[in-house]
């Protein structure tokens, strides 16, 4: 699949995933969206990079990193980041779930506050976005990890 | 914030599920949190069951999540039948836990097993606590995904295919499910039950749909429960999961389908009013079409399960094929209770059918762990291999007697009430049809004579795994293994479990008949719910 075609569609393409995922992310609470759906659009926009190179790309291409072909897949630096990234997110879900019940509302339940920014006008700041982050790190380290480890073998 | 409580149990396991992950590095740390979030699991749900069963003003207890209100929200309904359940599965889910980490090899432990572990249970307690139908679906998946890498915990070529067949068949099941649940939103209008129950509860509602669509949401329940003829998945995965989730499986993930089926149709859909009028069947409640329903799946499930169980070359497949069969037995009690024409009746034959429910997942627990300890001493399980453990572990042999005989239905253990309430409500069921037609009472007859043949070939199977295991020549595997002395310890608790329940049934009986009155009492799970009277 690396062909000269693909790489140049994923240059293009790529950095378009990933707006569009970002805004899908941050309108999820109001609009359709969400993490979860933005976290998929994400790891596209990765494994999009991981077909149209290689699974190795990512870390000698981009992060400038060496790569001991002797290592299993799973103990990659990129693999290990998907699952702590993985444990974060989830850390994060349960802690913005037992966010309610310490100021004494339901668990799960959340809040938001307008603020005025200059040049932004008026922003509204969801902590149902806190929860998305949540699941989009989830998602993002889940999927990204069973792609690269499946990828590989 | 009233009802905290409810949500309790759903929350300890997320957190120990989370904890257990993070703490990956340092398996000890990672071992005794595990054990901790259990012991704090089985607190928190006693807690439940006190305030919701013991307490003198005891009344079902609604969580509404994120404070959205009923029928908007998803709201945790823990009434006594949802906490009988819980209560089972917190008995089961410690044992477990204590096992496993003796059980488990190290290097098994950590790889994700007790996050795993965690999040299975936190599928499972979901499903008992929510009320609403979509949600049961997303818990529902929930304990999947984790009881899918646990069938193919091992990877060999054997636990693949077997996860495989697990994985295939329970896909088709859920989208049975959501195709049913999505009909019955699109029929009533509302995911809630209690919600759902109202509506049908009106006059002049077409409940037909409803009745046909709930037909897609059975096949998955019973799926779930491992009932014939959707059996095929029980033996394989049970002989590839590790064993201390097998009594998970057994003792929870089945019963999540008879749960269920209990709540869906005795709850929900029991206060419908529709004229039943098929070929042999009248009545006017969409009970009575699923009464030869549930009787026929239970009676298949006997024979099957018993049969197959009599014919197994090696102790797990036995005992896997015995679940079958014993679901059966909690099976053709519900299916009595829907056939019933009297409340009285109907009441008995639920709380029968979870009296046998909680009897199952104790004596079973001690079956498989028992096939645990002799696997992990002699490294097989084939009965040909084994035999004369008795005189290496008398103490063993003594645990695996109280399995064996509360399996069969001896008094005074946890069996025989099982037992009792199943052929009472037959009985019952039998004197009622006596003054009926011919065909009534053929069938009653019918029930009554394969509940006994499933009885025998449960005295059979059950002697045969004593007399090829316990008894006998000691054979090489036997001689030169050991039996581990704290496994045995452990699981001796457990078969005191078995014995007090039987001795010390008063208690167990008032929980168990409140679980039933609950589970046909809609009036007060709506109200419960907070939808009662819109």
């Amino acid at each position: 699949m690396t062909t000269v075609i693909m790489r140049t569609t994923a240059r293009v393409v790529v950095p378009i995933i990933l707006v569009v995922a970002i805004s899908l992310f941050l309108q999820g609470h109001n609009l359709p969206g969400g993490g979860f759906i933005g976290g998929v659009l994400t790891v596209v926009a990765f494994t999009l990079v991981y077909v149209s190179y290689n699974l190795d790309y990512l870390e000698i291409g981009v992060l400038d990193r060496d790569v001991d072909p002797s290592r299993a897949i799973g103990e990659h630096r990129t693999v290990a980041t998907y699952r702590r990234l993985f444990m974060f997110g989830l850390g994060v879900i349960v802690a913005s779930g037992l966010a309610g019940p310490v100021f004494g509302e339901a668990f799960l339940s959340q809040a938001f506050v307008v603020i005025h920014l200059p040049l932004f006008g008026a922003v509204e700041l969801a902590s149902a976005l806190l929860f998305d982050v949540g699941i989009f790190c989830v998602v993002v380290g889940g999927l990204l990890t069973i792609f690269s480890v499946v990828g590989a073998e | 914030m009233t009802g905290t409580i409810a949500i309790a149990p759903v929350v300890v396991a997320l957190v120990a599920g989370t904890t257990t992950l993070l703490a990956r590095r340092w398996p000890r740390l990672q071992q005794t949190v595990s054990i901790g979030s259990a012991l704090a699991y089985a607190y928190s749900v006693a807690l439940l069951v006190r305030t919701v069963v013991f307490a003198p003003d005891g009344a079902a207890i609604a969580y509404q999540l994120g404070g959205w209100h009923a029928p908007f929200g998803i709201t945790l309904v823990a009434d006594a039948l949802a906490v009988f359940m819980l209560a089972m599965t917190a008995i089961v889910a410690v044992y477990a836990v204590i096992f496993s980490v003796r059980f488990i090899e190290a290097a098994n432990q950590r790889v994700y097993y007790h996050p795993l572990f965690h999040f299975l249970l936190l599928g499972v307690t979901g499903a008992f606590l929510t009320g609403d139908l979509f949600n049961l679906f997303v818990w529902f998946e929930v304990m999947l995904m984790a009881s899918y890498v646990f069938v193919s915990f091992y990877g060999n070529s054997e636990h693949t295919a077997a996860a495989v067949r697990y994985v295939v068949l329970n896909v088709v099941g859920s989208a049975l499910m959501l195709l049913g649940i999505g009909g019955l939103y699109a029929t009533t209008g509302t995911l809630n039950m209690a919600d759902m129950a109202q509506q049908l509860a009106q006059p002049g509602v077409d409940i037909r749909p409803v009745v046909g669509l709930s037909a897609f949401v059975f096949v998955t329940f019973a799926l779930k429960a491992g009932l014939a003829p959707f059996q095929f998945w029980v033996p394989s995965a049970y002989r590839s999961a590790p064993i201390p989730i097998v009594a998970i499986f057994v003792g929870a993930t089945k019963k999540v389908g008879i749960y269920a089926i209990i709540r869906l149709y005795f709850t929900v859909f029991g206060t419908a009013n529709v004229t039943v009028a098929a070929p042999g069947i009248t009545g006017r409640s969409p009970l009575v079409l699923l009464a030869p329903v549930l009787l026929t799946v239970g009676v298949l499930s006997v024979l099957v399960g018993g049969f197959g169980a009599v014919t197994r070359d090696s102790l797990d497949g036995l005992f896997a094929y015995s679940s079958i069969g014993q679901l059966g037995f909690v099976v053709i009690p519900l299916g009595i209770a829907a056939a019933a024409p009297s409340e009285s009746l109907r009441q008995s034959g639920i709380l029968a059918a979870l009296v046998f429910a909680l009897h199952h997942a104790l004596t079973k627990s001690v079956l498989f762990f028992s096939t645990g300890v002799i696997r992990d001493a002699t490294g097989t399980t084939r009965l040909s291999e084994l035999g004369g453990i008795g005189k290496r572990s008398p103490a063993f042999a003594g645990v695996f007697l109280v399995g064996g005989l509360s399996l069969i239905g001896i008094p005074p253990l946890a069996g025989f009430f099982g037992k009792l309430f199943v052929f009472n409500a037959a009985a019952r069921q039998f004197a009622a049809a006596t003054s009926g037609d011919i065909a009534a009472t053929g069938s009653a007859l019918a029930i009554l004579l394969v509940l006994l043949l499933g009885a025998v070939l449960t005295v059979l199977y059950s002697t045969r795994a004593w007399m090829g295991s316990v008894w006998g020549h000691e054979t090489e595997a036997v001689a030169m293994g050991t039996i581990d002395r704290v496994e045995v310890t452990v699981l001796a608790t457990l078969a005191v479990v078995v014995v007090v329940v039987g001795v010390g049934f008063e208690p167990v009986y008032h929980f168990a008949d409140a679980a039933a009155r609950a589970a046909i009492d809609t009036e007060a799970y709506t109200e419960a719910v907070g939808v009662g009277g819109g």
